[in-house]
């Protein structure tokens, strides 16, 4: 994907022309009596690689061929046109549907053979789509199920919605909850802000304390909730913070494996949407907390590790993402105490021990207050 | 008590008391008292054995008169009773034979001879004829008529169970529409509980022979079997027993009725495959093995301590030229590298009767007796060095010297000089024993199994076969020694296998035609092995194999088991074929089997015919074949052979299977897909028909021509090489070259040009065959050696 045309990704006839330039290739293919083949990067961990220059991953040099040689491959490359078909059509009449109802429109098509067996399979059907025509999933005015996270801050946006134009104070335009992020960010236009970074946060009780405490307004920080596993749309608008108005990005998860790996989405990229990491992926943004030292530091409740945590943070040891001295320390030091910390275990101190005390050192600790 | 008391007062009157109620009883009341021992154990089984006796006799006869067989079966309920009719074309039976065929036990043709038929003991039908009357008091109602006959004969009879003879009831002459054959009629007690067992051994004698037409009808039903073929089973032949089959009992007795005089004549008379030759070499062994062989020394080839000045010394009162000249020509003679007694014998007697006539003098018993002792005195002198050649030529480098020397001296010790040195081999290796025992013992040396087998051999071919006679065959008669002796001389000469003119085996392409008519199967396999030996008499196992189709898939293998043509329908599990099949891992071949042992399942039909002179049943009743070891070898071979058959068959089809679904499942899928993209890129509709050859078939020629170039492309899909022959046949004037140093051959015929290729193309690879030509020249491509449906030839034209 072009990063220079992002805004402009919306024009239809770009993404259109293609599709079509796909199916085009299949004609071609079984016109000169080929067999009708697509090559896409094998998107396994062993086949990401880190891209130096821009600090994210990237899909390596393997690749796979889906061909019609097999019935499976046949099979995948019929569903690949009824897909192209079906999006082709959507963008002509400019419209949008949801991943899930992709897969349960499937249903619908005249062949057995076309329909999809599982979502899975229809999800990383428009996957592979993304990563051969070179668009992305918005492009194609796909949207997945997940409702986007929201921000809280000192920010003025302005969004294309459906109804028109509109511009939001992701404060004063706001309620308690914020400003929901829309599934394609870049239907967003960053009109004016006053903050001084972007704080990244996991779950939804910490979220709403730092606002009830008025965390974002003393400390002028964009408050972005994760939601857990950020959806894309949420690590979209993470990176044009951070690239467009030049905001450092903060990330504060519990203290678990799985939560490093929620950073790890935010920093790195992840496998599956690794063809998006340029687009996606915010290299630059730094892990608050809670750290394993915070934990032994700040004598925060804790819970022990289970046998999955244990072998999460074991194969993180092993993966090339977590190899800085930072990452190696902490985790080496979470195995040998054996003990695991939410972030809502700093109330444990106070109601007010995360807004006054916790975030004010971390954050200062690391330059951005 | 009193019995006590009575045998302790005199035996021999217990004895006489006793005596009186024994005596002999006949064979009819032995099988009355025993008649599960013939298969009539049961009213259900009872039937079925009357059945197979009856239709057994029937085939017999037809096919020893070369009739094809036309047989009728038919069961009657009658009130308490079964009515068991079994009639045939065959070419009848005499008047004076019907009787005892029918009504005396043991009555019959063929248990003296070695031909492979189906009765062999002459008891079934009379067992029969004994089983109705036995329960249903009637007598048997038997109706003949021979070839030619004006008339039938018609008797009603039973078996006088006292002296095993025909009690005839009636006898009549009666008109019969049929011109030849025999029908019986017999009531008994019985059940149509077995009425599987009885379809199944008629269905199956028709599986077994094709030849036959056969009709069942009984209450429930009626079942026809018509001819496949009407080839006649060949004929077979009465042959004697082989030299590799008898036991120790038979040769005796066979050594006790012979006529023969000499073994020799014996050998050949009584066996087969026996000629001179053989006879010859049978008794070589024999005599080794009875008498020994002699031990032969090297002649002292000094002159003072040699053969001549001995001789000389020993021939006394004769003229001192005859002595000296005679001396002479005994050494002279004995001049061999090695010498046995009979051979000083044999020189000394010929010697002196050539001085007898010379020199006009009598050389007689005591003077020859006196020079042979002489000879063979200076001969024996000096045995060592002779005995350490040899041990020193069998245990070769291994051990040393002082061994070697040792064991000669131990060894020599056994030999006295002056005896004949006679030794079987067994006596010899006794000796080696003891020699080499003592050295181990004193020379701290070990003479291991194999060194002594070494020295054996060595000493045992050094010593000379004596020329003496062979015992008579009346010594091999009266002594058991003797006839072990011969027999195992018979054993280890080599002796070409029985002739099989005396078996009749179904042939495998009969077997196929049995099995094709009465199963609808998708696949057939028949296996006849060749002849081997069991006992003395030689047999023939055939196999077939028949899968799919109408086969039942559920459960285990239908088994069909023959024994020289008659089906057997009891006691599978204690028969040989049974076993045999139950071990064979038919995983293997592509059967389900649970466990890899057992009798495999699906839908398949396993037979086993044995056909021997003499098949080994486990009892009378001839139900299961003896567990005997050759004939399961046979057995297994032959049902290996077959399935091996299979086996390449299920792949084929599995295979076949796969392409054909997939066919079926690209035939559904890409022609959506193309319609899809014509849709989508709105262009004109697609012609899929390339792309489905390049995907289904596996191997695509196509040929593409550009400036006088022509160039054929075989393009190989399949996961494995193929190597097809590519001939393109151009009509040109001018000779086409060949391009890029393909190799093929060129050959020009009536104005047209044959470019032969054998490319040999990898895996996903393409061979570039090309050459010159007009692109105005027509080519023709022909392409061999690829499977009709695995190939795409657009090179066609």
């Amino acid at each position: 994907m072009s990063t220079d045309n992002i805004i402009d990704s919306t024009d239809l006839t770009d993404t259109q022309a293609q599709l079509l330039d796909l199916a085009d290739r299949f004609y071609e293919q079984f016109n000169e009596g080929d067999v009708p083949r697509l090559e896409i990067p094998t998107r396994t961990k062993s086949n990401i690689e880190y891209d130096e220059d821009k600090n994210v991953w990237v899909y390596g040099d393997r690749t796979s061929t889906r061909s019609a040689k097999s019935v499976g491959g046949a099979q995948k490359l019929l569903k690949s046109v009824y897909t192209i078909e079906f999006l082709a059509r959507q963008l002509e009449e400019e419209r949008s549907s949801t991943l899930r109802e992709l897969y349960y429109l499937s249903e619908s098509w005249d062949l057995d053979e076309a329909q999809f067996g599982s979502q899975d399979e229809s999800n990383q059907l428009v996957e592979d789509l993304e990563i051969v025509t070179d668009a992305t999933r918005e492009d194609f005015h796909m949207r997945p199920e997940e409702s986007g996270a929201t921000v809280m801050g000192p920010l003025e946006i302005r969004e294309q919605t459906r109804r028109g134009e509109r511009e939001i104070h992701c404060q004063e335009d706001v309620g308690e909850g914020g400003y929901q992020i829309p599934n394609n960010p870049d239907t967003i236009e960053f009109l004016d802000n006053d903050a001084d970074f972007a704080l990244c946060v996991e779950t939804g009780g910490m979220r709403d304390r730092l606002v009830e405490n008025g965390f974002d307004d003393e400390y002028n920080c964009i408050v972005v909730h994760l939601k857990g596993q950020p959806a894309r749309a949420t690590r979209r608008l993470t990176k044009r913070l951070h690239d467009e108005l030049g905001l450092p990005v903060t990330v504060f998860t519990d203290g678990d494996p799985w939560s490093y790996r929620i950073y790890g989405s935010v920093a790195y990229g992840s496998i599956k949407s690794a063809h998006l990491s340029e687009y996606l992926a915010t290299p630059e943004a730094e892990f608050v907390g809670i750290r394993p030292q915070d934990i032994v530091e700040y004598d925060l409740p804790t819970d022990p590790l289970s046998d999955s945590d244990i072998n999460a943070l074991e194969s993180e040891l092993d993966d090339p993402r977590y190899q800085t001295e930072f990452w190696t320390e902490q985790i080496e030091l979470q195995l040998d105490i054996e003990k695991k910390s939410e972030q809502q275990s700093l109330a444990s101190r106070g109601l007010d021990f995360v807004t006054d005390t916790y975030l004010p050192e971390r954050l200062s600790e690391m330059d951005i207050v | 008590m009193t019995s006590q008391q009575s045998r302790l007062g005199g035996g021999e009157s217990v004895a006489e008391e006793l005596a009186e109620s024994q005596r002999a009883i006949s064979i009819a009341e032995f099988f009355e008292k025993n008649r599960h021992m013939l298969g009539f154990d049961s009213g259900a089984r009872g039937l079925v054995t009357a059945v197979k006796e009856g239709v057994d006799n029937s085939l017999d006869a037809c096919e020893e008169a070369g009739i094809l067989p036309d047989i009728y079966v038919e069961i009657q309920e009658n009130r308490d009773y079964y009515k068991v009719t079994i009639e045939d074309n065959g070419p009848g039976i005499t008047k004076e034979q019907l009787p005892k065929i029918f009504g005396k036990l043991l009555y019959g043709s063929r248990f003296h001879t070695r031909e492979q038929s189906r009765g062999q003991q002459g008891i079934g039908i009379s067992a029969a004829v004994l089983y109705s009357q036995l329960t249903s008091g009637k007598p048997a109602k038997v109706t003949s008529r021979t070839q030619g006959g004006e008339q039938a004969k018609y008797f009603e009879l039973i078996v006088d169970t006292d002296r095993n003879e025909p009690e005839i009831s009636r006898e009549e002459t009666r008109s019969w529409e049929r011109p030849h054959g025999t029908r019986i009629e017999l009531e008994m007690e019985a059940n149509m509980r077995a009425r599987q067992q009885l379809h199944d051994y008629i269905q199956h004698t028709a599986v077994v022979n094709p030849h036959a037409r056969i009709e069942l009808r009984e209450p429930d039903g009626r079942f026809k079997y018509e001819r496949a073929t009407d080839q006649l089973p060949a004929e077979t032949e009465e042959i004697r027993p082989h030299p590799h089959g008898v036991e120790l009992g038979t040769l005796i007795k066979m050594a006790e009725s012979t006529d023969s005089y000499s073994i020799s004549g014996f050998l050949q008379e009584e066996f087969t495959r026996v000629g001179t030759k053989t006879a010859d070499a049978v008794i070589d062994n024999f005599r080794d093995r009875h008498l020994g062989r002699e031990m032969a020394w090297e002649p002292p080839r000094t002159h003072e301590a040699g053969v001549e000045s001995a001789v000389e010394e020993a021939v006394a009162n004769k003229s001192a030229e005859a002595t000296a000249d005679f001396a002479d020509r005994v050494a002279t003679a004995l001049d061999r590298e090695r010498v046995a007694h009979h051979e000083v014998v044999e020189a000394v007697d010929s010697v002196a009767e050539e001085i007898q006539v010379e020199y006009s003098t009598t050389f007689g018993s005591t003077v020859r007796g006196n020079a042979v002792d002489a000879a063979w005195m200076r001969l024996t002198d000096e045995r060592e060095s002779d005995l350490y050649v040899l041990v020193d030529a069998a245990t070769t480098r291994r051990k040393n010297d002082a061994v070697v020397q040792a064991l000669a001296t131990r060894l020599a010790a056994k030999f006295e000089p002056g005896d004949r040195h006679r030794v079987t081999r067994t006596t010899l290796r006794k000796y080696v024993d003891r020699a080499a025992d003592m050295t181990e013992q004193h020379d701290d040396a070990t003479v291991g199994e194999t060194a002594r087998e070494n020295i054996l051999t060595e000493l045992w071919t050094a010593a000379r076969q004596v020329p003496d006679d062979p015992p008579k065959v009346s010594a091999v008669a009266d002594d058991r020694d003797t006839a072990s002796e011969l027999l195992e001389a018979m054993r280890e000469a080599d002796i070409i296998s029985p002739p099989t003119g005396c078996l009749a085996p179904i042939t495998s392409d009969l077997v196929d035609a049995g099995l094709q008519k009465e199963y609808e199967a998708d696949f057939f396999a028949a296996t006849t092995r060749d002849a081997s030996v069991h006992g003395g008499d030689p047999f023939i196992v055939e196999t077939g194999i028949a899968y799919g189709g109408d086969i039942a898939s559920k459960g285990k293998a239908a088994v069909l088991r023959f024994a020289n043509r008659v089906p057997l329908v009891y006691q599978r599990g204690a028969c040989a074929t049974t076993d045999v099949i139950k071990n064979i891992n038919w995983r293997n071949y592509g059967l389900d089997q649970p466990g890899g042992t057992g009798i495999p399942g699906g839908p398949v039909v396993l037979m086993v015919h044995v056909a021997s002179t003499n098949v080994p049943f486990t009892s009378e009743s001839k139900d299961a074949v003896a567990n005997v070891p050759e004939i399961e070898k046979e057995i297994e071979l032959a049902f290996r052979e077959s399935a091996r058959e299979l086996k390449s068959y299920l792949n084929r089809r599995r295979s076949m299977q796969q392409r054909q679904q997939k066919q079926d499942k690209l035939g559904t899928i890409l022609p959506e897909m193309a319609q899809k993209l014509s849709v989508v890129t709105d262009r004109e509709d697609l012609d899929i028909d390339a792309t489905m050859a390049r995907i289904m078939n596996d191997v695509l020629v196509v040929r593409e021509r550009e400036h006088g170039t022509v160039c054929l492309r075989v393009e190989n899909n399949d996961d494995r090489n193929v190597e097809p022959e590519v001939t393109e046949i151009v009509e040109t004037d001018t000779e086409p070259e060949l391009l890029d140093d393909t190799e093929a051959t060129v050959v020009e015929m009536d104005g047209e040009w044959f470019l032969k290729w054998n490319p040999t193309v990898g895996s996903g690879e393409t061979a570039t065959l090309r050459y010159t030509a007009d692109d105005e020249a027509d080519c023709t491509a022909h392409v061999n050696d690829i499977p009709e449906e695995k190939l795409t030839n657009g090179a066609r034209t």
